[in-house]
């Protein structure tokens, strides 16, 4: 038994070869305990989803090794992930990506099925689930038929019924209202305090900060420190101090990524000076 | 339910139209192969209700409806005289051209003896030539130009009254119809001639030997009924059937295509959910049973709808021409499920590879 649930050791990922050679994930390490929560933020382009990919064993890394539970799972060989997918990892998606012939049951029990257990027994493990949930009224109801928080938490339900160790989620809120986002990360805490899950989160999403046990910044496919972010005020992007174009107003330092974000915020500053607040 | 059946469900409309595809080739399928087996079951019609297991032929001649057949003078008394023949009959046929209301139609004439045997093998009313002016008609040919018994019909410049109408000597190719062998031997100008000999050997003769024997006399050729109507076949029916198998083999390709079409645009459709599955854990072996199960639903649920269709069909098109024979054997619903089978099988191939290729990682891209 080890202390900690994810292990990642020195991890690169490459694409491509010679002079087309592409470094997404630049010697990353990092550490996951069990019941943890991750916040993984980043630039769009910074190697989130990469490094994201190879943490569910979807992508092998060029360098490197992934422990899961002392298992080094960037070893295993391709027949052995499938199996590993299913049993020790729950996957969130920023589309939801339910299975739109199938109903909110079917969407958790098919993952339940997947994984060897019988139908009844999953339909009756992913109806509780699902309750859990607060989606006791929607269990036969499309997907189509639900609301974006609803499809979140049925999506929660179907990256948990395997019982994983760890749970992978690609941007879970950016595609709920602020209220809705806000109520799923708190389940999202919720699970992983209570089930001593560990979960990694991968977002743009600066609310999500407040939930998470830990924030790790990654730009250019390596972990920076984040004490030197700000937010753009115009675009809403996270940039580092040091690099971004500055701009002081009445007192204020404001950052922004580009030279036209703040061109556009001197022209009308007072439309975009609330939304500094959120600076880190 | 199956998240295949889900699938296929999801969009009646698309599940239809693959169903209908399928069904409309497995019927074109049937409907060839059965036209085929009827013209087949035409071809060799006389060949297989005439007495007798053994043939002679002129020599050189090894078919009846592809060749002239004449035996030299006092052949039938020599056959007649071999050990093992029990009967010999003699008939006198002959393809002749019918003017039926200024239509030119080919027509099979058998001249026989009605004593001995070797004329229609079933009359559907009326009764066999009894004199030399009388003969028997097919009716679905006399159906088609208003000819009825009591009818009188010229042929080769002669009056025949048709005294008979039989059942199963028509084809859409040409008809059977019978007279007396004197009968034909004055029209064709050949008293005393023979075309042909159909022999009963005595039970318990050995056939092989017989039509050795037989084949050493002068100027004839033996060989045995079935011999003679597979060559007929080979003759007549290998002409239409190339084509006809042909077709049969592009109905099997549209229908595979039809399916094929169906199940990779839903596939396609369904790419990120099956690449969702594939990150979740699903192994290939699950999603290809996926789609396998799709295409074989719509196949197979085709296969039955055409199999009816085709019945349906045949029986429409057999009682509006009665000409066109198309036999539908039982066995051809195990042909027409087989073939959606192989449909499915083959239309599952390019959404299967699809998949194959998908990579899990994709479903982390926007």
């Amino acid at each position: 038994m080890t202390d900690t649930t994810l292990n990642v050791d020195h991890v690169t990922k490459r694409y491509g070869s010679s002079s087309t050679e592409v470094t997404a994930v630049k010697d990353v390490s990092l550490s996951v305990k069990p019941g943890e929560i991750v916040l993984i933020m980043g630039p769009s382009g910074s190697g989130k989803t990469t490094l994201l990919s190879m943490l569910g064993a979807l992508l092998k890394p060029t360098e490197g090794e992934i422990h899961l539970n002392g298992t080094i799972i960037s070893a295993l060989s391709e027949k052995h992930l499938p199996d590993i997918r299913l049993k020790q990892f729950g996957f969130i998606f920023q589309d939801f990506n339910l299975l739109s012939a199938l109903t909110a049951l079917e969407n958790v029990s098919i993952v339940a099925e997947l994984a060897g257990m019988k139908g009844v027994a999953a339909r009756k493990k992913s109806a509780e689930l699902l309750a859990d949930l607060g989606l006791a009224g929607r269990l036969n109801f499309l997907p189509e038929k639900l609301s974006g928080g609803e499809k979140q938490r049925v999506a929660i339900a179907r990256a948990l019924i395997n019982n994983p160790t760890l749970i992978l989620a690609d941007e879970p809120t950016a595609n709920l209202d602020s209220k809705i986002g806000h109520e799923i990360m708190r389940l999202l805490r919720q699970i992983a305090k209570e089930q001593n899950r560990s979960v990694v989160i991968v977002s743009h999403d600066q609310r999500i900060k407040d939930i998470a046990d830990h924030v790790l910044w990654l730009e250019d496919g390596q972990f920076k420190e984040i004490v030197s972010m700000a937010i753009d005020p115009v675009c809403g992007m996270s940039v580092e101090r040091e690099k971004a174009f500055h701009l002081s107003l009445n007192g204020m330092d404001y950052y922004f990524c580009a030279k036209g974000c703040r061109d556009e915020f001197a022209a009308d500053a007072e439309k975009y000076q609330q939304t500094n607040e959120a600076s880190f | 339910m199956s998240l295949a059946h889900r699938n296929l469900f999801q969009d009646k409309t698309r599940l239809l139209l693959s169903v209908a595809g399928v069904a409309l080739a497995v019927m074109l399928i049937l409907i060839l192969s059965g036209f085929l087996a009827g013209m087949n079951h035409q071809i060799t019609s006389y060949l297989n209700n005439s007495p007798g297991s053994v043939m002679v032929t002129q020599k050189g001649v090894v078919n009846m409806l592809g060749a002239t057949s004449l035996l030299p003078p006092g052949a039938d008394v020599q056959v007649e005289a071999e050990q093992g023949v029990e009967q010999v009959i003699p008939i006198l046929s002959q393809f002749v051209i019918l003017d039926l209301h200024d239509k030119k139609l080919p027509a099979y004439m058998i001249g026989y003896d009605p004593g001995q045997g070797g004329g229609p093998w079933r009359i559907r009313a009326g009764r066999e030539p009894q004199t030399d002016d009388e003969m028997v008609f097919d009716w679905v040919l006399a159906g088609r130009h208003d000819l009825s018994l009591g009818d009188s019909l010229d042929l080769m410049g002669q009056t025949f009254k048709i005294v008979g109408l039989t059942d199963g000597t028509t084809s859409w190719m040409t008809s059977f119809f019978f007279i007396t062998r004197k009968a034909a031997e004055n029209l064709l100008r050949t008293p005393g001639a023979v075309s042909f000999l159909l022999i009963t050997p005595v039970e318990g003769t050995n056939s092989e030997d017989l039509i050795r024997r037989l084949d050493d006399l002068p100027g004839i050729n033996a060989l045995t009924k079935a011999r003679m109507a597979a060559n007929d076949l080979e003759l007549f029916a290998n002409i239409f059937s190339m084509p006809l198998r042909l077709m049969v083999a592009i109905a099997f390709l549209v229908g595979t295509m039809i399916v094929g079409l169906v199940i990779y645009t839903a596939t396609v459709e369904r790419q990120r959910e099956y690449g969702v599955l594939k990150a979740i854990g699903a192994p290939n072996r699950v999603l290809y049973r996926v789609v396998t199960t799709q295409a074989l639903f719509a196949s197979l649920a085709g296969s039955l709808v055409g199999i009816l269709l085709a019945y349906g069909l045949a029986g429409w098109i057999m009682g509006a021409r009665p000409q066109f024979l198309i036999v539908l054997d039982p066995a051809d619903m195990l042909w027409a499920l087989l073939s959606g089978l192989g449909m499915a099988l083959a239309a599952a191939l390019f959404p299967a590879r699809m998949i194959a290729g998908l990579a899990p990682a994709e479903v982390f891209r926007k």
